[in-house]
């Protein structure tokens, strides 16, 4: 029985339906992104065209002024590069760290436990967890004990205590564990669900086909929930675009650790063109990732 | 069953929503009561309010502050408004926030009628908005010549009074520990060097430095670095750097700076040495010369510094185990103010900018002891003995630079702080300082 003969529907009343939520979306969404875009396009008060900001020592694009400071001048090519540093760096360890957390308590009682402990950070503020690590990380110069943990442990092992924080390119490091220690335990729950539904006919016949475990996992298991490790990759992809908070509590960008986001905070009331570009320039990083997931959920629904 | 528990538990969650969208908000905290004056400050009797001019405020107008102060320091404020809001029974309704961004939003939308900020830069963010204080009712006559020109803009329009100063180029050191080791308090830039020397040789540390101060990190370098400009260069030099006249990687500021790296970054020198340095808080750094036993000798801090040492270690006398000498050789004495400025000029803000201007607003802010009061009947009415020393050196300094931390816009405040943290660690620093100079005169140019 075809809908259209059971309930006569004129042709405007589904958009009835859908005209308060659009009208909420209009508002809150589309009408800030178009107001941003236009604002980037302005100068540092965003009462006049980017392009009066140009002057005749140096290169310029005209009223797009804003966007060349976000992609080339020196404090921004730091941040990007951190951004990609943090994509390659920390998403594979935190789907990875997932993945093993997953497949390793699939096989022991304690499960619960084991799960519960690692899924916990989770339940932490962002900024919280950045002042945890904040006092993991302490050091005391001169001759006061260590109140950080790990400078305490190395102090008690008889090893220098370690500037954590203050050590361009050991800190991006200690950031990124921040950030693995907290979504480590999201990655771990949604791939542990995928692996529970994995059939188990499956995996008994492979087993009896003589596969090891590590070949189990490797050709078996991991192909099988590759569409939910993709799911998790993209979500992290999106967060690490993002990620603020810990970069912001932990160093404020010092000590070539700044990110994306902690410059457009830095500029938002000093130069609107230039902070509103760096947030453009954000979204259009983070539209590829839309594009691919929508792809992907397209491709499930025919699949069906 | 199941039904009935979901019932439940969907009453309950809306319940719990209700209930935290009628309780009172703490973003902002409630409006100031008159009548409580803080139990824990000492009784000191607020002058007659029988010199106050209402100018046509009644009784229960409202006046909206805002300020950065909060705890104790807020208490000393109400402290100094009570005489005010007897005289008139005005009623203020304050806000306290140290966001900058907060503050933008708020003058956007609906400016508070007075603004207590710790630096000028409203004046060069909002110059439409603020009003200038003689149409307010301020008393210009009471504030010296160089207040009132850090408090104008260009085009002589005087738009913010200071309020509250706190002197900078000061060192702290302990009495005891310089009689302990035989050490005079120097008056002038080489004998410094050679007491640091001496300390050095004596296998004592000389400075205790401390940079970290989360978003901040970098400010007292820069303090430091500017009470050693005022030293080697003076204080039309440091103005320079301020208004963009002086670039910020000329050779005196190269210069400056050597002499500060060679210090900070040093362990036998500075606690820590480098390390020590960027990753020591600034209250800790200021806790390192009195700790007991001690692990330096002098930390180069504001006049603040010295509450802070009294309530970390509340048995210490004043005089006896801390106390502070001028930084020997500067030019001039490097300071922070906290400026009152107005938005809207009703009868209740202008009395309150009279009020704080006059006689009795002076006698209220010293007898507080809010810090120093620029205003010049404050002088000789301080009760506390650490501030009328301040405000003796505050007096007999040859000139007054604002902090520069103070009053360059963000950006350029940002890159100098990066700048101290890179050459502390070891960077070249011409080039650091070549970064900061773009910086600069991106920032100033108009």
């Amino acid at each position: 029985m075809s809908v259209s003969g059971v309930m006569k529907q004129g042709r405007v009343t589904p958009w009835l339906y859908v005209l308060p939520c659009l009208l909420v979306i209009g508002l809150f969404i589309l009408y800030p992104v178009v107001n941003t875009i236009a604002l980037s396009l302005r100068d540092r008060s965003g009462s006049e065209p980017a392009s009066v900001q140009c002057t005749s020592d140096r290169a310029c694009w005209g009223i797009l002024e804003n966007y060349r400071y976000a992609l080339t001048a020196p404090e921004m090519t730091t941040a990007l590069r951190n951004n990609a540093l943090w994509l390659v760096l920390m998403v594979p360890a935190t789907v990875g760290t997932g993945l093993a957390a997953a497949v390793l308590a699939d096989r022991v009682r304690y499960e619960t436990l084991v799960k519960s402990i690692i899924f916990m950070p989770m339940a932490i503020s962002f900024i919280g967890a950045g002042l945890i690590w904040r006092f993991v990380y302490d050091l005391q110069a001169g001759s006061g004990r260590q109140i950080g943990l790990l400078n305490a442990a190395l102090d008690g092992v008889g090893l220098d205590p370690v500037p954590w924080l203050s050590t361009p390119g050991l800190t991006n490091l200690a950031l990124m564990v921040v950030g693995l220690w907290l979504w480590a335990g999201f990655c771990m729950t949604i791939l542990s669900a995928a692996l529970k539904a994995l059939p188990a006919e499956v995996l008994e016949a492979a087993r009896v086909d003589g596969a090891t475990q590590w070949q189990l996992f490797r050709r078996v298991m991991v192909p099988m929930i590759l569409p939910t490790i993709t799911v998790v990759t993209t979500t992290l992809v999106i967060i690490v675009l993002k990620i603020f908070d810990i970069v912001f509590v932990m160093t404020n960008g010092n000590f070539a650790t700044e990110v994306i986001a902690n410059r457009m905070f830095n500029l938002i009331v000093t130069h609107v063109g230039r902070s509103t570009a760096i947030a453009v320039l954000l979204l259009l990083l983070t539209v590829p990732v839309m594009i691919f997931n929508v792809r992907r959920f397209r491709e499930q629904e025919e699949m069906r | 069953m199941k039904l009935r528990w979901q019932l439940w538990t969907g009453g309950m969650l809306a319940l719990a929503l209700l209930a935290s969208a009628c309780a009172p908000s703490t973003a902002t905290p409630p409006p100031v009561e008159e009548t409580a004056p803080p139990a824990t400050e000492p009784a000191t009797e607020p002058p007659v309010a029988g010199g106050i001019d209402c100018m046509g405020a009644q009784p229960g107008d409202t006046l909206t502050v805002m300020y950065q102060w909060s705890g104790a320091e807020e208490e000393k404020i109400n402290q100094i408004f009570q005489p005010f809001v007897e005289a008139c029974g005005v009623e203020i309704s304050a806000e306290s926030t140290r966001d900058v961004a907060v503050l933008d939003t708020r003058v956007q939308s609906a400016p508070p009628d007075l603004l207590f900020w710790p630096t000028t830069a409203p004046l060069t963010l909002y110059p439409d908005q603020l009003l200038d204080l003689t149409d307010v009712g301020a008393h210009q006559e009471n504030y010296a010549g160089f207040w009132i020109e850090l408090g104008s803009t260009e085009d002589g329009r005087w738009l913010a009074v200071p309020v509250k100063a706190d002197i900078k180029s000061i060192i702290w050191y302990s009495p005891a520990q310089f009689d302990a080791f035989g050490y005079q308090v120097p008056t002038t830039f080489d004998e410094l060097n050679a007491l640091v020397e001496q300390m050095v040789a004596d296998n004592n540390v000389p400075w205790s430095m401390g940079f970290e101060s989360d978003a901040a990190t970098g400010w007292t370098g820069s303090d430091f670095i500017q009470d050693l400009l005022l030293t080697q260069q003076g204080p039309a030099y440091v103005m320079g750097l301020i208004d963009g006249s002086v670039p910020y990687d000329d050779a005196g500021v190269v210069a400056a700076y050597e002499t500060y790296v060679a210090w900070a970054s040093d362990p036998a020198y500075t606690v820590g040495g480098a390390d020590g340095t960027v990753s020591t808080g600034f209250l800790d750094a200021i806790y390192k010369v009195f700790s007991d036993p001690a692990e330096a000798m002098m930390v180069k801090q504001s006049g603040f510094a010295g509450g802070e040492v009294l309530s970390q270690y509340p048995a210490l006398e004043y005089g006896v185990d801390f106390d502070f000498f001028p930084f020997p050789g500067a030019q001039g004495m490097q300071g922070g103010a906290d400026y009152l400025m107005a938005f809207n000029n009703t009868p209740a803000a202008s009395a309150l900018v009279a009020y704080l201007t006059s006689p009795e607003g002076a006698a209220a802010w010293a007898q507080t002891g809010f810090d120093l009061s620029p205003n010049s009947n404050a002088v000789g009415q301080y009760t506390d003995t650490q501030l009328a020393k301040k405000a003796d050196a505050l007096a007999g300094a040859s000139g007054f630079t604002p902090d520069l931390g103070d009053s360059i816009p963000a950006p350029f405040g940002l890159a100098e702080w990066g700048a101290i943290i890179d050459t502390v660690q070891g960077a070249d620093i011409p080039t650091a300082l070549a970064e900061v100079a773009a910086a600069q005169q991106e920032a100033l140019a108009k």
